[in-house]
Parts: C-alpha cells; structure tokens; sequence
C-alpha cells in the first residue's frame, strides 16, 4: 500500500483557522481536543498538527501499544488499548497529541482514513483557502515539491 | 438507516455566497462541506460557515414567536404575533404616521430586497441598516462618481494589487473574492498593503504602508500627487471620460508629499513607490475595506480612491476596477418598489436633509434615529422591527443606541437568539438560518452573480426572514405573493427562469462587458467619471474631494491627549467571529475566547500591562475591557481593539454587552459624521489603556 503525506506550508497559512472547524466536524469532537490547531506569532501562524513520524515518538513513548503506524503510514491511536496515562502527549514534539477529557484517552489525527478509503482528501485540507495543507502519495507527493521548488 | 441527502447550497454566515454541500439525515443537517464546483469559493469553506449545524442547533437558540408579558418572555402563536404587531404598527399609523415606525437591518444579508419592500408599502421612509459606513457607503459615492462599484477584478489578471484597508481571506471570505484575490496573488502580482497593523498580508506585501489610522483619503490623494507631478495618468481617459480635472489637480497640488507624510506617518519616499508601482504596473486593482468609509471621510475618501482607478486607466479595464455586468433579475428597487414611496414620505426620512448622499439610497443614520427616540424631534419614533441586527453593540456610541431602544414603545427583533437588543424587545421572531430558506442569493450585490440558496431543512418554528416581512405585510393589507418561491419567480422573471429551474442549475452569472464606457459613457450626469461631482454640487456640498482630520485625534484635539495619549483604532475583525455574532458558537468561541486589544510592547511596558492581562481602554466616552495582546507590528502610539463582543454565557437579559463592548467608546456626535453620507466614525477616537488590576 502507499504511503499518505500531509503537509503543512507555514508561509501560507494566514490563520483562518476553517482547517480546524474542519476536522472537529469530521471527528465529531466538542470543545477541547484540537487535532489540528493554528497558533497565533504577529504575522506569522504556527500549524500543530501530526506529522505521522516515520520513527514516532508517541509509540515509543506509550506503555500499552496502543499507538501503530499502518501500512500507509497513518499513525493511528486505539482508544480501546489507551490507558490515558498521557505519555504519548508529552513526548510528541510538536504538541499535536490531544487528550479527550469525555472518553480519559489520548486522541490524534487519523489523517481521515474513513475518508482515504472513500478516495476523499483529509477534510482540512479541503476547506483551506491559500491551498496551504497539502497531501498525497508520499513519493508522488514529494517529488512534486521538489519541482515546484526547483 | 436512512440515507444521507447531499443538498446543494450557498452559505451566508457573513454576507453569503460561498458554495455548500449540505449533508441531510433524518430531516437533520449533519455535516457541511465546501462545494468545490461553486464559482466563489472554489471548495473552501471558512471556520463561520463549516460551524453552521453549531449555529442551527444552538440549545439557546430561540425556535418559536415570543411575547415578552410582565418583563417575562413567553411563547406565542405566529398568527398571535403577526397580528400583535400589525395591531400595533396600525394604531402607530393611525395617531403619529408610518414614519413613525423604523424598521432596521444589521449588515446586508440577503433581505433588503423584501425588508425594503415592507418599509416601503408600510409607507416609512426610515430604514436604518449599516449601509451608511459599510459597502452601501461605497455604492452611493463611486454612483455619483462614475455610475456603479468599481470592484477587483481577480479573473482579469491583475499585476499589481492595491490591498487598502482590507483582509479579505480573513473577515470576508465571500464573494468579495478571498480565494479569487490569493489566485491573482500567487500568479505573481505584486501586492501593496495599506494597513496600521502588520498582519499576514503587509508581511507578504512588496510594499507595506503603515498609516496612521482614518488617514486614508490624505493618503490617496498623496498618490495623486505622485502621478500628476510624475505623469503618469493616462492621458487619454483623463481628456476625454474626467469630468473637472482641472478643478481637481488644483485639489491635488495642495498635497505635496511632505504635507501627505505629515497627515499619515508614511514616509514619503514610500508613498511615492507605491503610487508609481501602482500607476505603471498594469493592469492595477485597488481592494478596498470598510475602514475606508466609517469615518468622516467616507465619500471623499471612496471618490478619491475610484479617482486613482480612473486616471490610470484601470476602470472597467480587464484586472483593473470594473463595473460588473450583473445577470438580468430584478433589483431590490424595483422588488422593494422604491418608486412607490411617496415624495412626501421620502420628505419626511430622518436626517434626509442632512445626509442627502444616504438619502439617495435609502437610509438613515442610526444617530438621527436615536434622537428622534429619545428627544421626539423632528418628531417621535414609537415602534421599531430590526432584522438581524444588534445595534448595542455594532453601533457608535452603544450607550446612546441602549437607552434609546429600550425607550422605544414597541419593538420588533428577527434573530436566531436573545441578544442584548432583542432583549429589548416586545416580540420576538425566530428567523430560519440559511440550511432552512429558499433565496437568490447575492442578488443585492453587484458582483456579476446570483445564487440558488436552497432550503435543507426546517428547525422549531422558525421562518426564513422573507417569509416573515411577506406574512406580516399581508396582514396589514400589503400587496404580497403566496408563497416564498412565487416571489423568487417574480424576481428571476427577466432572467428567463423561475425558482425551479433556477435551483436547479445552481448559479447565474452576468455576461462580463469590459470598457463599457466606450460606447456610452458612465451612468453619472456628465457621462464622464466626475471626481468634480455635479451631485454634491447641486446638493450644497464640496463638489470636490478632500482630506477633513479625524474629528478626535492628536492633530485635532491635542487638549485632549495628556488624558488619552493613544490612538484607538476599533473595529477590528477576526476570522472566527462576524460582527456581533458567533460568540455562542462553541468550536468558534474555543478558538478566540475573550476580546482581544492589540498593543505594541513598548506601550505595555510602560502602562505595566503583560501579554494576556486584562485592560481597560478608556475614551472621553467611557471605558470597557479586553485582554492584551502583545504585537510588534503596529505603531506604539495605536491601540488596536476587537469589535462586536457580548458575553452569551451571561444570563441576565443584558448579556454583559457594556462589558467589553468597543462601540461604548466610539462617538457619534453630529459634527463626526460625514457631512454627505452620514458615516459614524467606528474607527478612530482617542484612548487610555491601563490594567484593570485585581478586580
């Protein structure tokens, strides 16, 4: 299967925060947990988000295995296995770990697999209006940066 | 399990326009996405609109009529309330006149056409709304100066971009082309930012001009001076389509950079980059904002700026300023039957003999409806209806707008819930949100579009607003249609099409004409662009454009600075929040808590106030608080506060509107106001910041 890549290019984003009214719609979260959220600096907006690390920090940080990396990349959080002891939360380091304080379980960004399987794009990256979040095929996805870069 | 519905739709948590997917379950919207085949927003969708089902579902949110009986409010009949409040605006009729009733609308929102039509049959001439400082402002003074809104044109390839006043990805994600604008941008124009705040765009900028807050007409006339000194108009335009050049470069001389710098704190070097980078790089665009017209130069300052896209060259020219061709519907004058307002009612339209530019399209200033509330003169209003609209706290000099509308001896609110002005009200009428109405939307903009807002769902009692002004006209005798969508026929009518068909193909566009001038000339007296108006002279006021100082700043009332050293630059706008709305929406509220007042860390240092403390920001008119922010990027001396805010989480019937309430702040005093349109000035007055201590 392969790889799936989202990308966050900080330059673009201008802090409109519609990425993360997004995701909570699709995840059906209330107030609290932020998978996805836009830090305000002057100018400049700092996008938390999960970067699905190749060698992550959150599953080696969690005592249960609860935390996995599937095929494709995802790196997916069982809530079942969770125990919300939060160690995953302090050991992430982008700060993009959530707690949900209804279920007691750690919470994360699924790059929205139900979606992927329907052949739909995760749905932050659907409502951004400078095109900032982008996502892909990871090899596809990369080499198209490097073209456009170059 | 049934099935999920997708209903094809336009939102409208600002002015609307952007396209929706509305998912529908059980007679229930449960999800809304971006519609990436619309022709506005190309698939994004901002955080307002994706909160919509929040919104629609709110446990506060008011779902049937009410009447408020011994102070309490208490549920009612919708024939009950129609006919309590035709009972009334009759006996208003009977002993005071129609113009004794104002009916009111907050920002355009896709019911002017049938909140005219009512105020119009009722036979009232006072129709408040916020036209007189917001877009309306615009429409009147580019239609006295070259006969229509000259707006951005994005798809025509701009190669230079004027950003004045605006952040249109931000506080206006519509229509007026946020995502269009970023296109053109990242195609490679080059960007000018006008703007007393660093924010994302000034950062991006190739040019950012930092002015000193309500300087912008000085500013505009400044570029003037660069491309007459520099000869860089086009010369051709400016022979045969200005009308009284020769009046106004004499206006202009007197702008010499030196002076321009004085006025606006831009240095004069970049004043002149500017102006030349905005005069040779062709085609150019200027994108105007708000902050342009709520001030006391409103019309002037538009004149002046519709004056740069004319003697460039850039009006009606492709990716330049154009005159949109709009599809062949009726207007909202001719729906709302402007025409047939009596003379002598339109004699009697408040403050119409004052403001004779806002008289000409069909408002009053909120000022002139206060006095007649509080002192009866020229004579009393006595009852009121107000559309989705909350002047307490979007109004100049909120107190005055308080005490006047709880005088008011009968009071009529269309909203979704209680808020501090629907509070004072006697009836109460729950409005339907866009998932729950049936409208051609757009259709009062002059944007080239209109769009099929379809209805997905029916929540509690509530009733799309057209519906509201079309049921109650009928019972008090008004000529109306049957049904909401008979109306909409009659308003697609001359576009060859009724509301079925038209729902069904989604979206229509006008047919683009460029240089339509060419052929005949611009809608105004002289058929030239008039930057010397023959409309203002003949109505008694400057016929030409100038730069009048802000009536409360450190140039005008120094006397005044030892107590309120800074500027306060109010009204400031956040993409979670429009206007006074949205404060009860949780996933927006979790992202923008509290009101937030902008200072430069110098200032903090000095005054002892921490990033996140809460303040309090004090004009001569009284003092409420925010919570400080640190920001380098705006000058020391400026103080850069949120607008709109009230506490919803508060119970009390006030809601705790005085609480952090900017507009308490800002003046409204006659002498304040555009001369011509009547403009409150929402922007700029003096201040004091200091911390609130430990209270």
């Amino acid at each position: 299967m392969e790889k799936v890549s989202l990308i966050f290019f900080k330059k673009d984003c201008m802090g409109c925060h519609a990425c993360e009214i997004a995701c909570k719609q699709e995840h059906g979260l209330g107030v609290g947990p932020r998978l996805v959220r836009v830090l305000e600096h002057g100018p400049d907006f700092k996008p938390i988000y999960c970067h699905h690390c190749a060698k992550a920090p959150c599953i080696e940080a969690c005592p249960e295995n609860a935390i996995t990396r599937n095929a494709q990349g995802i790196v997916l959080i069982s809530s079942e296995a969770c125990i919300g002891c939060k160690e995953c939360l302090e050991a992430c380091p982008f700060s993009a770990m959530q707690f949900d304080e209804d279920a007691g379980t750690a919470i994360k960004c699924d790059l929205c697999i139900e979606r992927l399987e329907r052949g739909e794009a995760p749905a932050c990256s659907t409502v951004c209006p400078t095109q900032c979040i982008q996502w892909g095929d990871t090899k596809a996805f990369f080499k198209r940066m490097d073209e456009s870069m170059s | 399990m049934s099935e999920i519905k997708k209903i094809r739709t336009v939102c409208r948590n600002c002015h609307g326009g952007c396209g929706v997917i509305a998912h529908v379950k059980d007679g229930k919207v449960i999800k809304v996405e971006g519609d990436p085949e619309s022709p506005i927003s190309y698939g994004s969708l901002c955080s307002k609109g994706l909160s919509i089902t929040q919104l629609a579902y709110h446990p506060d949110r008011i779902l049937y009529p009410m009447k408020k009986v011994n102070g309490k409010w208490e549920r009612i009949s919708w024939d009950d309330a129609l006919s309590t409040i035709a009972d009334k605006f009759n006996q208003v009729i009977d002993k005071y006149g129609p113009e004794s009733i104002v009916v009111g609308q907050g920002t355009g929102r896709d019911y002017e056409s049938h909140l005219y039509r009512f105020a119009n049959l009722l036979g009232t001439p006072n129709v408040l709304t916020a036209g007189h400082m917001c877009y309306v402002s615009r429409v009147a003074s580019t239609l006295i100066t070259c006969g229509n809104l000259p707006i951005c044109d994005y798809r025509g390839d701009p190669k230079c971009i004027v950003m004045w006043g605006c952040n249109p990805q931000w506080s206006n994600p519509d229509e007026y082309k946020g995502v269009d604008f970023w296109q053109a941008y990242k195609k490679g124009a080059k960007l000018i930012c006008i703007d007393p705040r660093k924010g994302f765009l000034a950062k991006r900028a190739d040019l950012w001009l930092q002015i000193r807050p309500g300087t912008d007409a000085a500013l505009a006339m400044g570029f003037h001076h660069v491309i007459l000194e520099e000869e860089l108009y086009d010369k051709d335009f400016v022979e045969n389509y200005i009308h009284g050049w020769d009046g106004f470069t004499e206006r202009v001389k007197g702008y010499d950079l030196e002076r321009v710098q004085e006025i606006t704190w831009v240095d004069k070097d970049l004043i002149r980059k500017a102006a030349r980078m905005y005069a040779v790089t062709k085609p150019a665009c200027i994108h105007w904002g708000v902050p342009t017209e709520q001030t006391n130069n409103c019309a002037d300052c538009t004149r002046i700026m519709t004056g740069l896209m004319a003697v460039t060259g850039n009006l009606d020219a492709p990716g330049g300023n154009v005159l949109y061709v709009n599809p062949p519907t009726r207007t909202v004058s001719e729906f709302a039957r402007h025409k047939d307002l009596s003379k002598e009612a339109r004699a009697k339209r408040l403050g119409g003999d004052q403001f004779k530019l806002g008289a000409r399209v069909a408002f009053i200033n909120p000022k002139s409806a206060w006095d007649a509330i509080l002192t009866e003169k020229p004579y009393p209003l006595k009852a009121g209806l107000l559309c989705g609209t909350n002047p307490v706290i979007t109004r100049a000099n909120a107190r005055e707008a308080y005490e006047a509308l709880k005088k008011l001896e009968f009071l009529v609110v269309l909203d979704f819930f209680m808020t501090p002005t629907a509070e004072l009200a006697d009836i109460f009428l729950p409005s339907g949100t866009w998932l729950e109405q049936n409208h051609v939307a757009d259709n009062w903009k002059r944007h080239g579009f209109i769009l099929a807002r379809q209805k997905c769902v029916e929540v509690g009692e509530c009733w799309q607003d057209h519906k509201i002004f079309m049921e109650l006209g009928k019972k008090m005798g008004q000529e109306w249609w049957d049904t909401v969508e008979d109306a909409l026929d009659y308003l697609l009518e001359p576009a060859g099409l009724d509301w079925e068909t038209f729902k069904k193909k989604g979206y229509l566009q006008g047919e683009m004409v460029y240089y339509k001038y060419k052929e005949r000339g611009f809608s105004t007296p002289t058929g030239k662009v008039e930057l010397y108006s023959t409309a203002l002279e003949k109505w008694g006021y400057d016929p030409l454009p100038k730069y009048t100082e802000i009536p409360e700043s450190p140039v005008s009332r120094p006397e005044l600075t030892e107590k309120f050293p800074y500027i306060l630059n109010a009204g400031f706008r956040t993409p979670t929040f429009f206007h006074s709305a949205n404060r009860m929406i949780p996933w927006l509220r979790e992202i923008r808590p509290d009101p937030i007042v902008e200072i430069h860390p110098e200032t903090a240092r000095k005054k002892g106030i921490q990033q996140g403390d809460w303040v309090y920001i004090e004009s001569p008119r009284g003092r409420v608080k925010e919570r400080a922010k640190l920001n380098d990027g705006i000058d020391p001396m400026v103080v850069v506060a949120e607008h709109g805010w009230w506490y919803p989480e508060i119970k009390d019937p006030g809601h705790g509107w005085d609480i952090s309430n900017i507009n308490i702040l800002m003046d409204n005093a006659y002498e304040t106001l555009d001369p011509a349109i009547g403009s409150t000035n929402l922007r700029v007055c003096l201040c004091d910041i200091y911390p609130c201590g430990d209270e």
